[in-house]
């Protein structure tokens, strides 16, 4: 992939690479209980980018994208305890391991359609949670806990790089020849193959991407919550935050999911505090009314009744 | 002789268990076959039946196989609620779900499965709850069954005969039917296609909900707002291996995964962990190979 | 050195029906052959197969000599044979310059470049007449201008055999005349070889150098168009009794 020109780069993608440097610029100076919001802020929005990639882009939805977190998160823990391994190490692993996970159960599950891909996504992280309670040596169902103490800096760090990296290669993939096989598919599957697409390959590889970055930040995630547990590390409800951001903040857009994720982490941290659960009944129902009259979310909806915003934001 | 026993018994626990299974997955069935929809938010519906039943014990002191009938009701009422909230704007007029709208329902499901999960939550609180019911067991040989799961897949297996006799012998049941696979067809014949699909989807939630009833008597003490997170994937599992739309699918899937959970355990060293991961597999397979469903 | 598309005894059966028989018949670049034949008779099925849609029961495909069979839709766009919908399937959400691009991209030329793509769209669109469309949403078109469009974007995917099903189905005898002048003049242009699958004969008959008519399944005659319109097998097979009048 050559690189296109500095110049031609639109002003979102400045905005949001200039944001995360410049964060990371003054990170040192930033008290720490602000860098953990902050932190867990990137960690999402990492996250929500990583299923932009294939439920935004494509519209196959993936219900099960926590499993590619979790293992992150595992391979990390694993890492660290098993093999004393540096952290970021563990979480490179983690994006490795996320990688080698979407393109297996990508090769399996991108042939079926729709509702069908959806359910399959689901049931497989349904599966995994419990194959992972019986496998020994990854802490037996008990979870494998680390012993790394609070170092904000070094995860905001790493998260930011990771974020700048994958929103980077959004913006690349969008904006290339492969943007345009990408639509083609996602208007038209079959007629996307008659023009000489080859659809089952453009899914994996975004697929594959989309599992390397849900597996980095899953990696992340592990290191900032010391360790992973099961049942806590293959919830349903990350797939269902991921899936909430992209909705909210707008499938496919290159804002969106960074959008989402200040959105629903806001909305959850106000309502952490007064009621445990509540924030996801309005997230809940955000997400309904968006999905029934305004599918394009916030930044496609912006987009689509305002000509003038189209050349800025996207 | 005690591994034939163990093996005898945990296969009727596995059918007894399937059938429970089959009904909480047959009202999704419904739907399916109707509106050719998935439901992201059926668990959640299962679960307010389960509330349901729990509550009429609670406060009236009624038999959770009592609460059948009356959530049944209810979920006739909740199905016609969601048919216009949810379906109606995309099924109007077109011949079948577009994958956009199927996208639309997909994630609009997804949100109400949410916000449900979480208003049930903070209003009833995540503690685990349940109706102390325990009629007892029976002794066939040496192998002793729980009287309250024979009642069930009793109860269970007689919804899903009543809502196939409804398909199939009555004038309604089999515009449904029509309906479901030929819509402008059913026009043409002069059967109003709002009505015979929310009708669908109203009997559709209503054999969930009394489903949900019904899990009561499994889950003596495992009623809480998160059941849905288990049971949606296993219904969908279910109505995809027997095939999404057969009626009699249900039954087959769920009797499958009960089985293959109950006696697979045994065959694993008694995990448990390993014959579910393995049951939810089951659903790529199949998926790869006879997408139509097990069943012919 | 002409490009060449070999049909070599191709069945295809759906279960037990057998849409394609042992069909065979040769196809060259530069060259139009019609498929004709009634309702039914398996003349989609065949494109289908052809384009890799389908797999065949039995028989081979070859272009250039290499065979083709087994290979998935999108190489065998690639390779430079590709075919349009009987119903158009525009990419809605784009416009016809991008819905030709998209073609140009991936298709026989594989044009790395969006801007060269865009560019060449504009231009094949000129090319079919739909040059007032080239920048609006393709989901704005009507029917006839999107057969068009289909037509614009199997040019545009640099095939060099299209094959073209019923894109003269449907038009006023004004529409018609014009349709298969324009399909005439690009055609000379670009030098493609088509398979033009149709039921309406005057069109069939009037750009096409050579006729393939199949009915039931099976190929029951072959020739020039003169030839094939005073064959009594086809006519038999049309008009169900012997009619020594049948040509247009």
């Amino acid at each position: 992939m050559r690189l296109p020109a500095l110049r031609s780069f639109g002003p979102t993608i400045w905005g949001i690479e200039l944001f995360i440097i410049v964060l990371a610029g003054i990170a040192r100076w930033i008290p720490d209980f602000l860098l953990t919001v902050l932190i867990q802020l990137l960690i999402f929005a990492a996250l929500a980018y990583s299923l932009n990639l294939i439920t935004g882009l494509t519209g196959y939805v993936s219900f099960g994208h926590v499993v590619f977190m979790a293992f992150g998160g595992y391979t990390l823990s694993f890492g660290v305890s098993a093999l004393s391994l540096p952290p970021v190490v563990g979480v490179a692993l983690g994006a490795v391991v996320g990688l080698a996970l979407a393109l297996g159960i990508g090769a399996v599950t991108l042939r079926f359609r729709g509702v069908y891909f959806a359910i399959a996504t689901l049931v497989i992280a349904v599966a995994a949670l419990r194959l992972v309670l019986v496998i020994n040596e990854l802490g037996d169902g008990q979870g494998i806990p680390l012993n790394i103490g609070f170092e904000p800096l070094s995860w905001f760090y790493t998260i930011s790089v990771i974020l700048a990296i994958e929103v980077g290669l959004t913006y690349r993939i969008t904006h290339g020849r492969i943007g345009y096989g990408i639509r083609s598919i996602k208007s038209d599957e079959d007629a996307a193959k008659t023009v000489g697409i080859n659809a089952a390959r453009v899914k994996l590889f975004l697929y594959a991407m989309s599992g390397l970055f849900a597996g980095a930040a899953g990696g992340v995630y592990a290191w900032t919550t010391s360790g992973v547990f099961p049942y806590a590390a293959f919830d349903l409800t990350f797939s269902l935050q991921m899936l909430a951001m992209i909705v909210i903040g707008g499938m496919g857009t290159l804002l969106g999911p960074m959008l989402g994720a200040v959105v629903v982490n806001i909305t959850s941290n106000y309502f952490l505090t007064v009621l445990i659960g509540f924030q996801y009944i309005i997230i809940g129902l955000v997400v309904m009314i968006i999905a029934l009259f305004v599918p394009e979310g916030i930044v496609g909806t912006l987009r689509k009744y305002i000509p003038e915003i189209r050349g800025i934001i996207e | 002789m005690a591994d034939a026993t163990l093996f005898v018994t945990d296969l009727a626990f596995g059918l007894l268990l399937g059938c429970i299974f089959a009904v909480i997955a047959h009202g999704l069935n419904l739907i399916w076959g109707v509106a050719k929809v998935v439901n992201v938010a059926h668990g959640e519906f299962i679960m307010l039946g389960a509330y349901g039943a729990y509550f009429l014990n609670l406060y009236l002191g009624f038999n959770p196989l009592l609460s059948v009938p009356i959530d049944a009701v209810i979920g006739l009422g909740v199905g016609v609620l969601f048919y216009f909230g949810f379906l109606h704007r995309e099924l109007r007029g077109k011949e079948s779900m577009g994958l956009q709208s199927e996208m639309v329902t997909l994630v609009a499901t997804f949100g109400l499965a949410l916000f449900l999960t979480n208003a049930a939550q903070t209003l009833w609180t995540g503690n685990n709850v349940g109706i102390p019911w325990s009629p007892g067991a029976l002794q066939i040989g040496p192998v002793q069954l729980p009287l309250g799961g024979i009642y069930v897949a009793i109860v269970a297996v007689a919804i899903i005969a009543l809502s196939h006799a409804f398909l199939s012998k009555t004038y309604l049941g089999n515009a449904i039917r029509a309906y479901s696979q030929d819509i402008p067809a059913t026009q043409m014949i002069g059967i109003n296609p709002t009505f015979v699909a929310a009708v669908g989807t109203a009997v559709g939630f209503c054999v969930t909900m009394a489903g949900g009833a019904l899990l009561t008597v499994w889950l003596p003490t495992g009623i809480n707002p998160s059941l849905g997170n288990l049971y949606a994937p296993i219904s969908f599992v279910i109505v995809v291996l027997g095939g999404p739309g057969k009626m009699w699918g249900s039954l087959v899937g769920g009797l499958t995964l009960g089985v293959i959970i109950n006696v697979g355990q045994l065959f694993l060293g008694n995990n448990i962990s390993l014959a579910e991961a393995i049951a939810f597999l089951t659903l790529i397979p199949v998926l790869l190979l006879r997408p139509e469903g097990l069943l012919r | 050195m002409t490009r060449v598309l070999e049909v070599s005894g191709v069945h295809k059966h759906f279960g037990g029906v057998r849409a394609v028989q042992g069909v065979t018949f040769t196809l060259e670049e530069g060259r139009v052959v019609g498929l004709i034949g009634p309702n039914g008779s398996g003349k989609s099925t065949l494109c289908n197969v052809i384009a890799g849609m389908e797999k065949p029961t039995k028989g081979t495909i070859t272009f250039d000599g290499q065979r083709i069979d087994r290979w998935p839709a999108h190489r065998i766009v690639e390779r430079g044979i590709a075919k349009t919908h009987q119903i158009p399937k525009p990419f809605l959400t784009m416009t016809c310059r991008e819905n030709v691009a998209v073609a140009a991209m991936f298709g026989a030329n594989k044009v790395t470049k969006p801007s060269e793509a865009l560019e060449t769209a504009g231009r094949v669109l000129a090319l079919v007449g739909l040059e007032e469309k080239t920048n609006m949403m393709s989901s704005k078109l009507t029917v006839q201008e999107r057969k068009r469009l289909e037509f614009a974007r199997v040019v545009g995917a640099g095939a060099r055999i299209l094959l073209l099903d019923e894109i003269f189905a449907g038009l006023s005898p004004d529409e018609l005349r014009d349709a298969i002048a324009l399909f005439t003049k690009v055609q000379k242009e670009i030098g493609f070889g088509a398979l033009v699958v149709e039921h309406v004969m005057r069109a069939v008959l009037t750009v096409s150098e050579h006729i393939v008519v199949i009915e039931e399944g099976t190929k029951i005659a072959e020739g020039t168009p003169r030839e094939v319109v005073e064959n009594p097998a086809v006519i038999e097979a049309y008009l169900g009794v012997e009619a020594p009048h049948a040509a247009p």
